[in-house]
């Protein structure tokens, strides 16, 4: 279905989609259906009104061009950052709270219970703070000792 | 070949207990009258036609039918007639074989007859259910970790023994160097002292390192044989029917599984193999005593046999304290599962001081019958303290008189008062293990509880493996009984693949029951289902499973993410077909809006989501699996109109070429039903199509009438 898809960017700096029948909709949004454990595939454009327009199993099918305005728009909504490294975690009166150096800079955050705490398949752990931001860690393996030992007291 | 039944209530209903023994040929009935009189009585098989039951209330009567009338009967209660109608069914039996054997000669050699019954009251005597000591038993469920078991035991020998010898040594140190030394003798070897010292030393270290060595060999036992325990013990429940699960309350077994192993592990981890240590050591010390001055050893043993008798008394005391004390945290925990996912409707009614009292009740139980036990308990200790004391004031008392009549040296008498505070310090502990072995005897008793539970629908009973069933249902005149009330009372219906037919009734009526039995949540008392021409207890209930698809009124969502949910039926699912799924059970749009989508995480019930998206969640659920047969118990019941219209073309689309049966209180929803099946009171009573029901003025008309009544005032 992708071969049929037309993304445009209009002047206003918006995402547009021309559809296979050519019906152009204006002000759609891209949404990741698996953002955790699959963020490369099924990507679903919106209209407005919020209905799947059309919907992208792999990105990388699409052509070079659209899919730099497909990641561009998805950029703008993506705020996952993911931690590199974790300097402390302790007890606050509500929770946790963790100290951390991510992707985006280093940044503290509060976690109220363990359930906010979620592991995916294949090491990858997702926290989601009191703001329900959510922060990512793709391989706990791959942390460096000291960070690992101070989650392992929290996780 | 022989069976019997016990009866439980005499002709005037007074609790009394009866036999009925069947044997080859005969039944025989015998009775211990009141007046120590036995009452006997012999029908031919032959001469009975059969034997009916007849409910009354809470009791029954079971008649023998000879010529069309009652000859004779026996009144049990209500408890029993399961039991009674696989006796009667055994009756049946025996009198099918004996009309279709042709070999058969009426007239039997008297020997052979009483031969036969002997046979048969032999088996009447034989007890049944006795398991064993729950403590025993737990040492047979360690039985895969022999070598550690193994290599435990003797760390254990040797750890005990390394124990014995400083007092030895000192005894040595003191008769052959100190004393010497003391009376200023010539013969004094300094450097022996040093010899000595090191030994003492090197044992020390020694016995440092053994202990070490065994702690961790019998920890890591201990957390392998609990493991296994829980795991079984989870492993046995999922097999248990649903039965099993009504009858029990959640907090109970989250207790049995959660706290009473963890009492085992601690059971096995210290306080067993301290008492194996104990119970060496105490041999040890003894047999070193006994050689060393059998006089003084039999003094200082003086106290023991009190102790021993002591603890006896204690025991039983003690045991039936922890398993009160087992039950009340049980019935804490079930405060604790009541209240916490009642919460919203304990703060409606705004009866949290209730609760709040109710769980103080508990929590005062459990201290009660802490309190009992700690009362025992600590009479118990310091008395062992004080025979200690009693056991060493004899040591001296004898060892002086010896010593002053120089049958001993002072060397002796320090090393066995050395000895004797080991000794007493054993018999001390091993109280403490007594203890914990009645703890843990009564937390293994209701961990083997849950094991000793037959599955009372074997999932190996069935083994007839199916594929994809093309779904053709018939009720043969079905009958179930729930506990001592018939439910279904006679039900025959076959839907045809395919085919959609609605339940309609009032409450109560059986419509869940229908659907339970269609599941096979529950078996048949009499009758059968069949599917495809198949008895459905002859079928592997894994495998027909997959072909049912259960969307309920209450949507459970389990704590993981949309996805998982979904693809709850079929976890190999691929990321196409959960989409697929969602779509087609309208759900991919509001999925969508979560904040991450299919990978949102849904709460311990879903409680982030309404119940229109809980229930849309279910029905791609039931989608995903692509199931022959579907159940649809009152699946739109629980929402708003507006959301009832979303599921319902939801539901059209999962309903299609599919055979289902759907159970709804509203009636719109069962419009696409082929056949409305309307149930009273167990039995069927009316069956068509709406129409055809709305003209014969029965219980639908009036059911469809009051339904327009309520939405057009």
């Amino acid at each position: 279905m992708s071969a049929d898809l037309n993304l445009e960017l209009s002047k206003s700096g918006r995402l547009v989609l021309i559809d296979a029948a050519g019906v152009r909709h204006e002000n759609v949004k891209p949404v990741r259906l698996f953002p955790l454990t699959d963020a490369t595939h099924w990507v679903a454009i919106c209209g407005a009104d919020g209905r799947e327009l059309a919907c992208i199993e792999d990105v990388s099918t699409i052509p070079e061009e659209q899919r730099a305005r497909l990641s561009a728009a998805l950029a703008t909504r993506d705020f996952v950052p993911i931690i590199q490294s974790i300097q402390k975690i302790r007890r606050a009166a509500h929770g946790h709270e963790w100290f951390v150096t991510t992707d985006r800079g280093p940044t503290s955050f509060s976690v109220e219970n363990d359930e906010n705490i979620q592991s995916l398949s294949n090491g990858r752990l997702v926290i989601i703070d009191q703001r329900n931001t959510r922060y990512l860690i793709p391989n706990v393996s791959a942390l460096d000792t000291k960070s690992r030992q101070r989650l392992e007291r929290y996780s | 070949m022989g069976a019997r039944f016990q009866t439980d209530l005499d002709a005037s209903l007074h609790f009394h207990q009866g036999l009925i023994v069947l044997t080859n040929r005969r039944l025989l009935h015998v009775e211990q009258e009141k007046n120590g009189m036995t009452e006997f009585k012999s029908w031919n098989l032959e001469d009975v036609e059969e034997l009916v039951i007849e409910e009354m209330g809470a009791t029954a009567a079971m008649h023998l039918m000879q010529g069309g009338v009652s000859t004779w009967h026996w009144r049990i209660t209500s408890g029993l007639i399961r039991e009674a109608d696989a006796f009667l069914a055994r009756i049946a039996d025996q009198q099918k074989t004996l009309r279709n054997d042709p070999s058969w000669v009426p007239p039997v050699p008297k020997d052979a007859e009483e031969e036969e019954d002997e046979e048969a009251f032999g088996d009447a005597r034989k007890v049944a259910g006795i398991k064993g000591n729950p403590l025993i038993r737990l040492f047979v469920f360690s039985r895969p970790w022999f070598k550690l078991l193994a290599m435990g035991f003797l760390l254990t020998v040797a750890a005990s023994s390394m124990v014995q010898i400083p007092p030895l040594l000192t005894m040595k140190l003191m008769d052959d160097v100190l004393v010497p030394m003391q009376s200023k003798t010539d013969d004094i070897h300094v450097h022996m002292v040093y010899y000595y010292i090191s030994l003492l030393a090197g044992t020390a270290v020694l016995a440092w390192a053994l202990n070490w060595g065994k702690t961790f060999v019998v920890a890591r036992l201990a957390e392998r044989v609990t493991s296994r325990m829980r795991r079984e013990t989870f492993e046995h429940l999922q097999k248990l029917s649903l039965t099993y699960f009504s009858k029990k309350r959640t907090g109970d077994l989250v207790s049995r599984i959660g706290s009473d192993t963890d009492h085992i592990s601690l059971f096995l981890s210290t306080s067993f193999i301290d008492f194996v240590c104990d119970v060496l050591q105490f041999l040890f010390t003894a047999c070193i005593l006994l050689t060393i001055n059998p006089l003084l050893a039999v003094a200082a043993l003086g106290p023991v046999p009190v102790v021993g008798f002591l603890v006896q008394r204690v025991r039983s005391h003690l045991r039936g304290g922890f398993a009160a004390a087992s039950r009340a945290w049980s019935q804490m925990h079930n405060v604790l599962l009541d209240t916490i996912p009642g919460v919203r409707v304990v703060k409606a009614f705004a009866q949290e001081q209730r609760e709040i009292d109710r769980f103080r009740e508990a929590d005062k139980h459990i201290f009660d019958t802490n309190d009992r036990v700690n009362k025992t308990w600590s009479f118990f200790t310091p008395l062992i303290e004080l025979l200690t004391e009693v056991g060493v004031l004899l040591v001296w008392s004898v060892g002086a008189w010896s010593v002053a009549h120089d049958h001993l040296s002072v060397g002796v008498i320090t090393g066995f008062v050395l000895y004797i505070n080991r000794l007493y310090g054993r018999v001390e502990s091993m109280s403490r293990f007594m203890a914990s072995a009645q703890r843990a005897s009564a937390s293994a008793h209701r961990i083997f509880e849950i094991l000793d539970v037959e599955p009372d629908m074997a999932t190996t009973e069935g083994t007839l493996q199916v594929g994809r069933l093309k779904g053709e249902i018939e009720f043969r005149d079905v009958k179930f009984r729930h506990g001592s009330r018939q439910v279904i009372k006679g039900v025959s219906f076959k839907i045809a693949p395919g085919e959609m037919i609605g339940l309609v009734g009032p409450s109560g009526a059986g419509k869940t029951t229908i659907v339970n039995l269609a599941c096979r949540f529950f078996d048949v008392s009499e009758g059968a289902v069949l599917v495809d021409g198949m008895d459905l207890r002859k079928i592997d209930v894994i495998a027909y499973r997959r072909n049912v698809g259960l969307v309920l009124q209450e949507p459970y969502l389990f704590f993981g993410t949309i996805a998982d949910n979904i693809a709850y039926g079929k976890p190999d699912a691929t990321r196409a077909e959960i989409i697929a799924a969602a779509k087609a059970a309208r759900a991919h749009e509001f999925i969508m809006k979560q904040s991450d989508a299919y990978d949102s995480m849904v709460g311990e019930r879903g409680q982030q989501l309404s119940g229109g998206e809980r229930q849309r969640i279910s029905i791609a659920r039931a989608l995903l699996i692509d199931p022959a047969i579907l159940i649809l118990d009152e699946a739109t019941s629980s929402v708003d109109t507006e959301t009832e219209r979303e599921i319902q073309s939801a539901l059209d689309n999962l309903v299609r070429g599919r055979t289902t049966i759907a159970i709804a209180h509203r009636l719109g929803t069962l419009r696409q039903a082929s056949r409305l099946v309307v149930m009273e009171d167990g039995k069927i009573t009316e069956v068509g199509t709406h129409d055809q029901l709305l003209q014969t003025s029965g219980t639908y008309a009036r059911l469809h009438k009051a339904m327009q009544e309520v939405s057009e005032p």
